[in-house]
C-alpha cells in the first residue's frame, strides 16, 4: 500500500518539507514541472530518506536545460514511466 | 523637452522559473515594450528567476516556447543592463559561467541601491 507523491514547484516552495512529513519507507517521490529543480539540488535531495525512491520527469528536465546537472539520486522517468509509477502505487498524492 | 530628458528609469525584477507560469514572459514583454520608448531599463533576475538563464533549454519537450531564446534577445532591444542576484545563484549551486548570457552579478546592497534610484519597479 505504497504512495506516489508528485511535487510540481521549485525547492523555494518548501513543498518537499511538507511531503516528507507524510511520506514513509517504500513510498516514491516524482518531481514534475518546476519540481524538477529539486533534482539538481544536492541539498534538497539529501533530505530524502534512502528508502524512498526519487524520480524526475525527463521532458521537464530537458525543457529547463537541466540534463547535465541532474544528480544521480533522482532517476529520470519519461511519461511512460510516470504512468507505470501511478499503477505500481496504490494512490497518488499531489503537492502543488 | 527631448525624449532623453524625459526618460525615467525602470527596473524589472523577474523572480519566477521559466515554464511553470507565464510570469517570466509577462515581465519580459513589459520590459521590451518599455525599452521601445527609449526609457532606461534594468532587468534583474532574482530568486527562482535565475533558472530562466540556464543554458540548453528545449521548450519543445513540453510543447512550450523556449524562454531562454527570448532572454538572449534582451540586448538587441536595447536592454544592456542585465543583472543577476549573487545570493540567488549561490543558493542554487549556480555560477555566472553557467548562464546563457553575460549578466552583471550583483550583491544584496547593489540591488537595494538599484531599487532606490529607480523611478519605477515592476516585480513579477
Amino acid at each position: 500500500m505504497s504512495t506516489l507523491f508528485t511535487i510540481n514547484k521549485a525547492p523555494s516552495s518548501k513543498l518537499l518539507d511538507s511531503c516528507l512529513r507524510t511520506a514513509m519507507s517504500g513510498d516514491c517521490i516524482l518531481f514534475i514541472e518546476d519540481g524538477v529543480y529539486h533534482g539538481i539540488s544536492a541539498k534538497a535531495l539529501s533530505r530524502i530518506p534512502e528508502d524512498i525512491d526519487v524520480y524526475s520527469l525527463k521532458e521537464d528536465i530537458i525543457a529547463r536545460g537541466l540534463v547535465d546537472r541532474a544528480k544521480d539520486r533522482s532517476q529520470s522517468a519519461n511519461y511512460r514511466r510516470f504512468v507505470q509509477l501511478c499503477t505500481e502505487h496504490s494512490k497518488v498524492v499531489s503537492w502543488f | 523637452m527631448t525624449m532623453s530628458e524625459a526618460a525615467k528609469s525602470f527596473t524589472f525584477i523577474s523572480r519566477s522559473p521559466p515554464y511553470g507560469s507565464n510570469r517570466p514572459q509577462l515581465c519580459l514583454d513589459a520590459a521590451l515594450a518599455t525599452a521601445v520608448f527609449e526609457q532606461e531599463v534594468n532587468y534583474l533576475f532574482l530568486d527562482d528567476g535565475v533558472f530562466q538563464l540556464m543554458r540548453n533549454q528545449q521548450g519543445d519537450a513540453i510543447q512550450a516556447k523556449t524562454l531562454g531564446n527570448a532572454i538572449e534577445t534582451l540586448d538587441l532591444y536595447g536592454i544592456d543592463n542585465v543583472l543577476v542576484d549573487a545570493d540567488s545563484l549561490r543558493r542554487r549551486d549556480l555560477a555566472a559561467e553557467d548562464l546563457l548570457l553575460e549578466a552583471k552579478v550583483v550583491s544584496e546592497d547593489e540591488v537595494r541601491e538599484l531599487l532606490a534610484r529607480s523611478d519605477f519597479v515592476v516585480n513579477l
